[in-house]
C-alpha cells in the first residue's frame, strides 16, 4: 500500500511538472502562462462538454495503456499496441455483422494474433519484439490502407473508407459509450490478474528476472508468449471499441497513435494497471485541453505530444534523482 | 607514467628496516549505508614484502584495498600511496572479444599501431612479468580461467605498480597455478614490490606471506609475522565465535542404496554426492542440465543474485514462485534477518537472501536437491546454517547433490565425491578414496 503511493505521489507529481512547464513554454508564444493553463483546464474538464470528450479520448488510451503495461511487467518491449490497434479494429469491423460481442471478441483475437507473430520470431529466430513489434505496425497500417482502398471500401466509392459498421456500442451519456466501463474493468481484471493469481507473480518474477524465474521453476517462453497475447488482445480491443463507439468506420489514420501514446500512459502509471486509469484520465484531458488551445488561443494541438514527451521526461528525471539519493547513503 | 620509485630495486625484501612504506592507511572508515565495511583502520604497506590481508567475507578487505587503488571514496581518514597502485579484481576485468595482446594493449595510451606491433610488445610485457602464457594472439574469451587470471596478473605487472594487490587470486586457480602464481609474488616481492594478498584460505597464507593482517568487521584485529602463528590461531581471531561441530546427521542412509542416474551423476536418496573441480570446469553447465532434467527438484543456483534472488520482489513473493505461502513463520524458523516478509529482497544481505531461497528449494521436501556454491560469499554462521539444512534434508531421505569449488565443505559434508575436469566427471569415490586423487584429478593429471 505504501508503495503504491509513493507510485502515485511521483506520477501527479511529473504530471504537474509536466503541465506547468506546457504553460511556461506558451510564454514564449506571447501567451501567458495562466491563460493557457486557464484554457487547457476548462477545455478538458471545464464542461459537461470538455469532460465528455476527456473520457472519450482516455478510453482507448487506458486500453493501449495497459495493454503496454502487461508486456512490460512481463520483460516484453511490446512496442506494437498501434498494428494491434488497428488490425483489432479490422477484425471488429468484419465481425460485427454478428453483434457487438462478436465483434470485440474478434478484435482480441486479431489483437492476441498479431502480437503473437512477433512471440513467434522471438521465440522461433530470436527476432527482438522491439523491432518486430514496430514493423508489424507498418504492416498493420498499410494493411488497413489497403483495405480501406480497396475490399473494404464504402459503396459509394466516394473517400478512402469504410462503410459504417452495422453496430454500436450503446451510449450511456451524452457521448459516452459502453466502452468505458469495459475499459475500467479491463484494468481491474488485469490488476487482479498481475497482482493477486500465482501466474501473476509469475509473469512479474518473469519482467524482474527471467534467469532467476527459470530457476524457480516458471516456463519463461511460456510466460512471455502469455504476457504479450494478453497483451495484443487488450490493444485490438481498444480498436475495436474505437470503431464501435468513436468512429463506426475505418480510415487510413484510424489509429492516430494511440498506441503509442498507450507507452507514455503505461510509463506515467509505471505499470500499475489501476494507476493506469487514472494516467489515462491526464492523456485523456491533455488531448481534449490541447484541442480547445488550438481553436481559441491558435497554438496547434501537437502540444498535446509535447505534454507526453514532458511528462515521460520529467518522470525518469525523477528516477534519477532518486537513484542518485539512494547510492549517496 | 609511473611514478615508480628506483630505489626499490636496491631494497633487501627481507628487511623491514630499509624497506619503504608505499601505501599508509590512518584512521580509514567506509560505510555503506548502516553497514561499516571498514572501522577506523591505520595499516602501512611496504616495499619487498607480501602482506596477507585475511578475513571473512565481508570483512573489509576488499574494500579497504579499493580505497587504496582509487577504485573507492573514504567516508574519513587519510591514504598515502608512493607509487602505482594495481588492484587486481577477483572478477575477470578482460574483454573476451580481445586478443591477449589486445587485452594488454588496452592500458595503454592511445596511439597507432599494427596487429603485428601490439602481439610484439605484448610477448615483451609477458615476457618481462616472467609468467608462461602462450600464444598472445589468442582470444581471451576462449583461454580457461587459469590462463585469465595469469593474463590479469601480466596486466598489472606490466604497469610496473609499486603496490600490487591480489583480491582472492587463488580462487579459481588448480594447486599447480596457485603454486606458480606464488612463485611470481614472491619475486615481484624480491625486486622491491609491495605485495597484498588478499585471501581467507588460511594455509596458502601462511605459506606465501611475510607478515599477516587480519580483519573482523572492518577492524584490523590481528597482525602478526606468518613465521610466527599457525592456522588455528588465525581462524580463531577471524572468526569472533568459532563455529559449533556440526551435529552428526539423524538417519543417515535412510533410503539408500540403487538410485538414478542423471546426466552421468546418480541421485541416492538420503546421500549427499559432492562435485568438486576449479571453477569454469563445466559446473554450470552441469547445474544448468539438471535443472531442465528434474524441474521440480530443489535448485539453488550458483549466481544467487542473477539466478537465486529477485531482487524487486518482497520476500513473500519470492517464496511463493515455488508455492511456499507461510513467509512470516518462514522467517522465523530460518531466522532471516528482515523486517517483514514484505521487505524487498534485495535488501537484504546475501547470507539472508540465501536463506531465502533455502526455504523456497527446500520447504517443499524435494526428493532432490541439487545446490551450486551454496556457501559462496556467506559468512562462516551463515555457511553453517546452510550446510545443516543441506544435511536434514539429507537426513530426511532426499538424494543431494552439491556442487562446490570448496575442498572442505565437500569433504566435511558429503558421503561421496566426483571430480568435473573440463565438463568430464571422473569415478565416483569415497572421501578416504579421493583425499588422495582429487588434487590431481582437479588439475587433469590423473
Amino acid at each position: 500500500m505504501r508503495r503504491l503511493a509513493v507510485t502515485l505521489g511521483r506520477a501527479f507529481a511529473a504530471a504537474a511538472v509536466a503541465v506547468l512547464l506546457l504553460a511556461l513554454s506558451g510564454a514564449a508564444f506571447g501567451h501567458s502562462p495562466a491563460e493557457l493553463l486557464g484554457i487547457l483546464v476548462s477545455g478538458s474538464v471545464g464542461s459537461r462538454f470538455a469532460l465528455e470528450g476527456t473520457l472519450l479520448k482516455s478510453v482507448p488510451l487506458l486500453l493501449t495503456g495497459l495493454s503496454v503495461a502487461v508486456a512490460f511487467r512481463a520483460g516484453v518491449w511490446n512496442i506494437g499496441a498501434e498494428g494491434q490497434f488497428i488490425v483489432g479494429a479490422l477484425a471488429g469491423l468484419l465481425a460485427s455483422r454478428w453483434g457487438v460481442a462478436a465483434a470485440l471478441i474478434a478484435s482480441m483475437l486479431a489483437g492476441a494474433a498479431w502480437a503473437s507473430l512477433a512471440t513467434a520470431m522471438r521465440l522461433l529466430r530470436n527476432a527482438p519484439e522491439v523491432l518486430t513489434t514496430i514493423l508489424l505496425n507498418f504492416t498493420a497500417i498499410h494493411l488497413l490502407g489497403w483495405s480501406v482502398n480497396g475490399p473494404l471500401r464504402e459503396s459509394i466509392a466516394q473517400y478512402p473508407q469504410s462503410d459504417p459498421a452495422g453496430v454500436a456500442l450503446p451510449v450511456l451519456a451524452g457521448q459516452v459509450h459502453a466502452g468505458l466501463p469495459i475499459a475500467v474493468l479491463a484494468a481491474i481484471a488485469l490488476w487482479v490478474l498481475i497482482h493477486r493469481t500465482r501466474e501473476g507473480l509469475r509473469l512479474r518474477a518473469t519482467g524482474f528476472s527471467p534467469n532467476a524465474a527459470e530457476w524457480a521453476g516458471i516456463n519463461v517462453r511460456a510466460q512471455l508468449a502469455r504476457a504479450m497475447a494478453i497483451s495484443g488482445a487488450v490493444a485490438g480491443l481498444a480498436g475495436g471499441i474505437e470503431l464501435l463507439g468513436v468512429t463506426h468506420r475505418l480510415f487510413e489514420r484510424f489509429a492516430s497513435g494511440y498506441g503509442y501514446s498507450g507507452i507514455a500512459v503505461a510509463l506515467l502509471a509505471q505499470l500499475h494497471p489501476l494507476a493506469t486509469v487514472l494516467s489515462a484520465l491526464f492523456f485523456g484531458a491533455l488531448v481534449t485541453g490541447a484541442g480547445e488551445l488550438q481553436r481559441t488561443a491558435n497554438i496547434s494541438a501537437a502540444v498535446a505530444t509535447l505534454g507526453q514527451a514532458l511528462v515521460i521526461l520529467t518522470l525518469i528525471g525523477f528516477e534519477h534523482v532518486r537513484r542518485n539519493r539512494q547510492s549517496n547513503r | 607514467m609511473t611514478r615508480n620509485n628506483p630505489q626499490f630495486s636496491i631494497l633487501n625484501p627481507q628487511s623491514n628496516i630499509l624497506s619503504t612504506m608505499t601505501v599508509a592507511f590512518a584512521h580509514i572508515s567506509r560505510s555503506f549505508g548502516t553497514n561499516r565495511a571498514v572501522d577506523d583502520v591505520t595499516l602501512d604497506v611496504r616495499g619487498g614484502e607480501i602482506l596477507a590481508l585475511v578475513g571473512e567475507n565481508g570483512a573489509g578487505k576488499t574494500t579497504l584495498m579499493s580505497i587504496a587503488a582509487g577504485e573507492l571514496a573514504r567516508d574519513s581518514g587519510e591514504v598515502r600511496a608512493e607509487g602505482r597502485v594495481e588492484l587486481v579484481h577477483q572478477h575477470f576485468m578482460l574483454v573476451n572479444e580481445f586478443t591477449i595482446a589486445e587485452n594488454l594493449a588496452l592500458t595503454r595510451r592511445f596511439r597507432f599501431a599494427t596487429r603485428r606491433a601490439l602481439e610484439r610488445e605484448a610477448l615483451a610485457t609477458v615476457a618481462a612479468a616472467g609468467i608462461e602464457l602462450g600464444d598472445v594472439s589468442r582470444r581471451v574469451g576462449d583461454l580457461s580461467v587459469g590462463e585469465k587470471s595469469k593474463l590479469e596478473l601480466i596486466k598489472a605487472i606490466g604497469r610496473q605498480p609499486a603496490t600490487l594487490i591480489l583480491d582472492e587470486p587463488t580462487s579459481v586457480l588448480t594447486p599447480r597455478e596457485a603454486d606458480e602464481l606464488f612463485a611470481v609474488m614472491r619475486r615481484v616481492a624480491a625486486a622491491g614490490t609491495a605485495v597484498v594478498f588478499i585471501s581467507h584460505k588460511l594455509p596458502e597464507v601462511l605459506a606465501v606471506a611475510d607478515r599477516i593482517v587480519v580483519m573482523r568487521a572492518g577492524k584490523i584485529v590481528a597482525e602478526t609475522r606468518a613465521s610466527e602463528t599457525t592456522a588455528s590461531a588465525l581462524a580463531d581471531v577471524m572468526v569472533e565465535r568459532r563455529a559449533p561441530r556440526p551435529a552428526s546427521r539423524i538417519g543417515h542412509g535412510h533410503e539408500a542404496g540403487g538410485g538414478t542416474t542423471i546426466e552421468g551423476v546418480t541421485f541416492e536418496g538420503g546421500q549427499i554426492l559432492a562435485i568438486v573441480g576449479v571453477a569454469g570446469n563445466g559446473q554450470s553447465q552441469l547445474a544448468a542440465r539438471l535443472r531442465a532434467r528434474l524441474p521440480s527438484a530443489g535448485h539453488i543456483p550458483e549466481d544467487r543474485t542473477r539466478d537465486g534472488i529477485i531482487a524487486e520482489m518482497s520476500i513473500a513473493e519470492n517464496l511463493a514462485l515455488r508455492g511456499v505461502r507461510n513467509a512470516r513463520e518462514i522467517i522465523t524458523r530460518y531466522s532471516i534477518r528482515a523486517q517483514d516478509e514484505q521487505q524487498k529482497a534485495g535488501d537484504l544481505s546475501g547470507g539472508n537472501q540465501q536463506k531465502v531461497i533455502l526455504a523456497r528449494e527446500l520447504d517443499r521436501r524435494p526428493h532432490v536437491i541439487v545446490a551450486a556454491e551454496p556457501t559462496r560469499g556467506l559468512d562462516i554462521e551463515a555457511a553453517r546454517f546452510v550446510h545443516e539444512q543441506l544435511r536434514d534434508a539429507a537426513g530426511n531421505g532426499a538424494a543431494v547433490l552439491l556442487i562446490t569449488s570448496d575442498l572442505d565443505e565437500a569433504f566435511s559434508l558429503s558421503d561421496a565425491i566426483q571430480v568435473i575436469y573440463r565438463g568430464q566427471l571422473s569415478a565416483r569415490m569415497t572421501r578416504d578414496e579421493a583425499a588422495g586423487r582429487v588434487a590431481n584429478l582437479m588439475a587433469g593429471v590423473a
